[in-house]
């Protein structure tokens, strides 16, 4: 395997030192390049409380493109779909190297935070979320005392 | 109308004559409201060998000058926060040394000191994450953000090789109703013109160089250990996406990518047998008594998903352990 980009180890460094808030990446113990992340729901929407489970995988070309990001915990959202994956511009078109794995993140626990139901990835959350959005809510926060409440 | 202060007028005039178009002066009612120019250090007129700025908003209140006006910059270029505060310390110091007279022409000169003695970008190229030192060859956008030439190569030609993909996908009547392929800066998206054959001779950061392999601290080791836990409750409670399939997550799925690095590394690396064991890349390797969730053993996740394409079927056919 190539030896492993300084760029990748210095965000996974800071990572540790610097930890976001609600959010935790940690490299899998087999690849550096797969990250093992839990992003926290955020406060007041109706994934709070939850620990959702996500893989991270960063590409060869790294930072030049995109990693890619999924979901495992299964979630109730317009814009994730039922294999966990996500409907997000800077994952695909509006990738920049600027951008790092602490952003993407970020950008994931915002879009729970403000789902898009007009730009849908799962057609039928996004088709409920729309025509009655009261009952979509209760579905996603009834999914995350489900699936991804830790107790 | 008040009559103008004949000192504010002066000031204006003078800095109108001699900054030209560089200066800004907000008038309402013909009254100068706010005078804002952006500074930069002094290298004669290279342009080209400034690569730090900042914007300089002076807002004059009524009985300027004698009281201070409101200072405040904006749109720092290449400068650390620290110096930010230094100089608006200073700045501070200055509007009271100079109460009662025009003061602008002295706060310019002194942010532009400042911008002199530190015109070399601090913080870090947004690319590669690793500072600005001597040695390392960087460029300064339009934009005035900094890269080491080698990284903004790097971005540059793989943008326009996602641009040459994603073309090739369009059915041909398409194609030529596409706007041509625009370099843009990583960190404002503002469209740039850089040669890219000249920047990728430029050698690859100093400091990246000399950085530190990379190594799992016991502390990785004990997050790692959490996580695993955590997945396998949320398994348990079947919480998880696809929680009938007992090996890794479709993310995780074997690749021909993952096949042709092992493929490639074979005829010169006499440990391939041992790697492609921990990394589960060969057959049989990836075997169901290595896949539950907190195994030491469990199966590397190694491939790169590939089912990003909204319609298709992701992970088909390609999963690794069955």
């Amino acid at each position: 395997m190539a030896a492993l980009p300084r760029r990748i180890i210095k965000e996974t460094q800071r990572l540790m030192q610097e930890p976001v808030p609600g959010i935790s990446a940690v490299p899998s113990e087999t690849n550096a390049r797969y990250f093992h992340v839990i992003v926290t729901g955020p406060e007041d929407s109706p994934f709070e409380g939850g620990l959702f489970k996500l893989e991270l995988f960063l590409p060869e070309d790294y930072p030049m493109s995109a990693p890619k990001v999924r979901f495992i915990t299964k979630i109730y959202h317009p814009n994730i779909d039922r294999l966990g994956r996500i409907c997000l511009d800077i994952l695909k078109d509006k990738w920049s190297p600027a951008l790092q794995i602490r952003t993407v993140l970020l950008s994931i626990q915002a879009l729970l935070s403000a789902p898009n139901p007009d730009d849908p990835l799962a057609n039928d959350v996004a088709e409920l979320w729309k025509v009655n959005e009261s009952e979509a809510i209760r579905n996603a926060k009834e999914w995350t005392r489900r699936y991804a409440m830790d107790n | 109308m008040t009559t103008m202060d004949e000192r504010v007028t002066d000031e204006v005039e003078a800095l109108e004559a001699i900054l030209l178009d560089d200066v800004v002066i907000k008038r309402v009612d013909g009254v100068p409201q706010a005078i804002e120019t952006v500074v930069h250090p002094s290298t004669g007129d290279d342009a080209d060998q400034q690569y730090v700025c900042v914007t300089l908003e002076v807002k004059l209140t009524p009985a300027y000058p004698d009281t201070s006006p409101d200072v405040i910059l904006r749109n720092p270029r290449g400068l650390d926060d620290q110096l930010l505060s230094s100089i608006n310390s200073q700045i501070k110091e200055k509007l009271s040394d100079c109460l009662g007279q025009p003061v602008v022409f002295e706060l310019i000169e002194l942010i532009r000191e400042n911008l002199t003695e530190s015109n070399l970008p601090s913080g870090q190229c947004a690319i590669c994450l690793y500072g600005f030192v001597d040695g390392d060859v960087f460029i300064k956008t339009q934009c005035y953000h900094h890269f080491h030439s080698h990284c903004l190569a790097s971005h540059l030609t793989a943008g326009e090789r996602n641009y040459q993909e994603e073309l090739e996908k369009l059915p041909h009547w398409q194609r030529s109703q596409t706007p041509p392929y625009q370099q843009s800066c990583p960190v404002c998206r503002s469209t740039v013109s850089c040669d890219v054959d000249a920047l990728r001779r430029a050698p690859p950061p100093v400091e990246s160089l000399a950085a530190p392999p990379f190594c799992l601290t016991a502390e990785l080791k004990a997050l790692q250990l959490q996580m695993a836990a955590l997945l396998a409750r949320q398994v348990a409670k079947g919480g998880v996406v696809c929680p009938g399939d007992s090996g890794p997550p479709p993310l995780t799925i074997t690749t021909p990518a993952a096949d042709d690095e092992a493929a490639n590394s074979s005829p010169n690396d006499p440990q391939d047998g041992a790697k492609s064991d921990a990394f589960g890349t060969r057959n049989g390797h990836t075997s169901a008594e290595h896949s539950s969730p907190g195994s030491p053993r469990r199966p590397a996740y190694r491939g790169p998903y590939r089912g990003f394409n909204r319609r298709g079927k992701p992970g088909r056919g390609a999963r690794g352990p069955r």
